[in-house]
């Protein structure tokens, strides 16, 4: 009877638990904090910090309990982030949610979701530099296009060791987007540019609409062939918002898929984050290496559109550069609210919208390249 | 390995500089494709306008050949055809056709009338739609002129 109490109290996780399995408590609850009480991507947040509390419960190995088990309830939710199936589904939700008209009226605008996108390369650089293999430093250079499904996607391929690091970052920064963006902004800008109004986008047509998608994807796809799966359900889900006659499918992709794959992804990754693979020298680094990610991308975007402003006639707010780093639509509203402290009556978010969504498009298409570059 | 010795063994810069580009020409290419597609949908729209028009134009075209290979004004009419356009140029268009007939009698030419009447059937004056007349330039380039002289 002893010596069943006694077996019993050393299997619970009291006696199991080590500390970093309650450091990695702390900090899923740190997220579920930021995701309740802060509003930071709460739909992001919570099903991550509460995975991470899920995988950070010590379990006796072999009982077919563990993340990283075979056969385990949540192996069967990790093997979805491992061989990239919640990445698309959820560009298909992303694809039937969004709307590209502002970026079909100004197609100029989509330069600043490419100049957003040095941040991924110049990250890469930086991880070659403190000694990541070119495999994982493609992985987290890809936080810098501030695309969360793209980095676990990219990922999963190149270093699927570093996925749970990856995509707490890639997240936690995305979430972060209002905080770290505008300071580099107002650094950058003169007030007088942030007081730069544009002209009211022309009205885009439903066929426009309609077609973009098709030769979208056909054009994107035939430049970076790695970028198919999440291009295609980007373009795809587009495509049924836009073609009406399948509104149907547009609403179950734009809701229900998408808040399904969310909650398994969210939860999937943040169960990976085990204490004992996650705390490591590595993760810091790419902490640091996110985050210098995200105000390259982020000064990246404002340089180009004061580049741009050199050669255009009708003057583009560099603001709006900044909402290049894609983090749908976080860094576009980021966008309306700077420029809205200089000027209340100036509206960005909408010509915001453009370089967003191209950013969105070229962080695909930087996976794509990277894939290919290294995923041979 | 670390630093620039890690990015030059790993190829860094030339796949940071090659990623980039690509990045920027993909995009690039689909901000001018898109920026097409309203202009490409604008001609798609109105292409029985724009096919009317052609059409319109191609028989236009035919008929002015057709008109101007039946075309055979009598040699006397021809001859005055040259003073009628000099007229014309003086009284600058459009004009009305009872001061032509007026300025015509004025400088002596003769059979004003029916020479005026040959050229509105031949083509050579036509009505502008607002009670006044125009000289008809691509016709003149077509005139035969028949050996025959009228009456």
């Amino acid at each position: 009877m002893v010596n069943l109490l006694i077996e019993f109290l050393s299997n619970t996780g009291f006696a199991l638990a080590g500390y970093q399995n309650i450091i990695m408590i702390l900090v899923g609850i740190v997220l579920i904090y930021l995701g309740v009480a802060k509003g930071y991507e709460p739909f992001l947040l919570i099903p991550i910090g509460f995975g991470v509390l899920m995988g950070n419960i010590p379990v006796i190995r072999d009982f077919g309990l563990g993340i990283y088990e075979k056969g385990s309830f949540l192996n069967y939710m990790y093997y979805g982030v491992m061989h990239d199936i919640y990445p698309p589904l959820i560009f298909l939700g992303v694809g039937a949610l969004t709307d590209f008209s502002a970026m079909l009226a100004r197609p100029s605008l989509m330069l600043l979701g490419a100049a957003a996108q040095v941040g991924i390369f110049s990250t890469f650089l930086g991880a070659l530099a403190l000694g990541f293999a070119p495999n994982e430093a493609a992985s987290i250079g890809i936080i810098g296009g501030a695309d969360g499904p793209t980095a676990i996607f990219l990922t999963a391929v190149l270093a699927p060791h570093l996925i749970g690091p990856i995509a707490i970052a890639a997240y936690s920064y995305m979430a972060l987007v209002p905080v770290i963006q505008p300071p580099i902004m107002r650094l950058l800008t003169s007030r007088k540019e942030r007081l730069i109004r544009m002209e009211d986008p022309r009205e885009v047509s439903k066929k426009e609409k309609m077609i973009f998608p098709i030769i979208g994807f056909l054009l994107c796809c035939f430049i970076a062939p790695g970028a198919l799966p999440l291009l295609g359900m980007l373009f795809f889900g587009n495509l049924l918002k836009e073609s009406i006659v399948a509104e149907r499918l547009a609403r179950a992709a734009r809701t229900s898929i998408i808040d399904s794959v969310t909650i398994l992804l969210g939860v999937a990754v943040g169960a990976s984050t085990q204490g004992d693979i996650f705390l490591t020298s590595k993760s810091i680094g790419i902490f640091i290496l996110g985050a210098s990610a995200f105000a390259v991308a982020t000064a990246s975007g404002v340089l180009f559109a004061k580049f741009m402003n050199l050669f255009m006639r009708q003057k583009i707010n560099p603001l709006i550069g900044a909402a290049g780093v894609s983090a749908v639509p976080n860094s576009a509203r980021v966008v309306q609210i700077v420029g809205q402290k200089e000027d209340p009556t100036n509206f960005l978010l909408m010509h915001a919208m453009a370089p967003n969504i191209s950013g969105v498009i070229g962080s695909a298409i930087a996976a794509g390249i990277l894939w290919s570059f290294l995923g041979g | 390995m670390y630093g620039l010795d890690a990015i030059s063994a790993h190829n860094g810069w030339q796949l940071s500089a090659l990623g980039i580009s690509i990045v920027f020409t993909g995009l690039m290419i689909l901000s001018l494709i898109i920026a097409q597609i309203h202009k490409v949908l604008e001609f798609w729209d109105r292409k029985h306008t724009y096919w009317q028009r052609i059409k319109k134009l191609v028989r236009r075209k035919h008929r002015s050949e057709e008109t101007a290979s039946d075309l055979v004004l009598p040699k006397n009419v021809k001859e005055s055809t040259h003073r009628f356009k000099l007229l014309i140029e003086q009284m600058g268009e459009p004009f009305s056709l009872p001061k032509l007939l007026g300025f015509s009698k004025k400088c002596g030419i003769l059979h004003s009338r029916s020479s005026v009447n040959e050229l509105l059937r031949a083509k050579l004056i036509i009505p502008d739609g607002n009670g006044y007349f125009l000289w008809n330039h691509e016709i003149e380039k077509n005139i035969k002129v028949s050996m025959k002289t009228s009456s």
